[in-house]
């Protein structure tokens, strides 16, 4: 029964290392934010408004929304980050140096159960929230191919949709 | 008897144009942004309200073309549960009254 509904996601060693850097960051960002009314405008889009039309009705959904999503937040990036360090091969913090390490490109295989896919899904998401916070993305049509972070986005982009798409087999 | 009758259903339709008025539906509102896949906004549609594919389909569309969509109609307190759930997702949501 639990083989059927184990999803397993292919990675190089490079990316999961790319990726459990972000994870980490995105991770340590989150806990740094308080429950006031974050001044990060990153922060900000992970828990917005509520209402719109109504300042005191929004004070009062964010006074009871906040922190519920804040720790999600973090316990979904932990989620992510045991999946990358519990599966063979990820390459030790601040070894890859060099790119054309070719062991670099050797593929692991990640494999999530229903809940780390949720978690997956909401963290992968969330970071791209954040970086095209960073970014300055206000449109779709907003893209610097000279920067490479516009790289690192898209790159998330491709492996978001790719769960998705595992995660919709499953319905 | 006519007239009984006559005054029973007028008096009926008043209480039911009350009505209307004071239960004015609460909306739940899923707003464009630039970020979120629309693949990854129509799985949240069919996982979270159990939409089907098609309709999880033209609620992103309209997201998309419109700007906005009304994803769930009802009482306040059940409309702010599905924004916060939209928010945990990473989707940008509000709650507002039913426009008249």
């Amino acid at each position: 029964m639990t083989g059927d509904r184990t999803t397993v996601l292919e990675l190089t060693r490079m990316e999961a290392a790319h990726l459990a850097g972000l994870v980490a960051q995105f991770e340590e960002l989150i806990q740094g934010a308080d429950d006031g009314t974050p001044d990060d405008p990153a922060i900000a889009r992970l828990v917005p408004d509520g209402y719109t039309d109504d300042r005191e009705a929004a004070e009062e959904f964010r006074g009871l929304t906040q922190r519920d999503l804040l720790d999600l937040r973090e316990s979904d990036a932990a989620r992510v980050l045991a999946t990358l360090h519990e599966t063979p091969g990820l390459p030790e913090e601040g070894s890859v140096t060099d790119p054309s390490d070719e062991a670099l490109l050797e593929v692991m295989q990640l494999r999530l159960d229903p809940e780390d896919l949720q978690a997956w899904l909401r963290t992968i998401a969330a970071l791209r929230l954040v970086l095209a916070s960073r970014l300055g993305i206000k449109t779709e049509d907003d893209h610097d191919g000279d920067d490479p972070r516009f790289g690192i986005y898209d790159w998330l982009g491709f492996r978001l949709d790719g769960l998705v798409r595992a995660a919709d087999e499953m319905f | 008897m006519i007239s009984a009758m006559l005054e029973s259903e007028t008096s009926e339709r008043v209480d039911l144009d009350s009505q209307h008025t004071t239960a004015r539906p609460w909306q739940a509102v899923v707003w464009n942004d630039p970020v979120n896949l629309m693949s990854y906004v129509v799985h949240v549609f069919r996982e979270y309200f159990g939409y089907s594919r098609p309709e999880a389909e033209r609620l992103m569309l309209a997201v998309h073309n419109a700007g906005h969509a009304v994803v769930a109609e009802g009482p306040r307190e059940q409309m702010e549960l599905h924004v916060h759930a939209m928010h945990d997702y990473g989707l940008w949501a509000t709650v507002r009254k039913a426009p008249e």
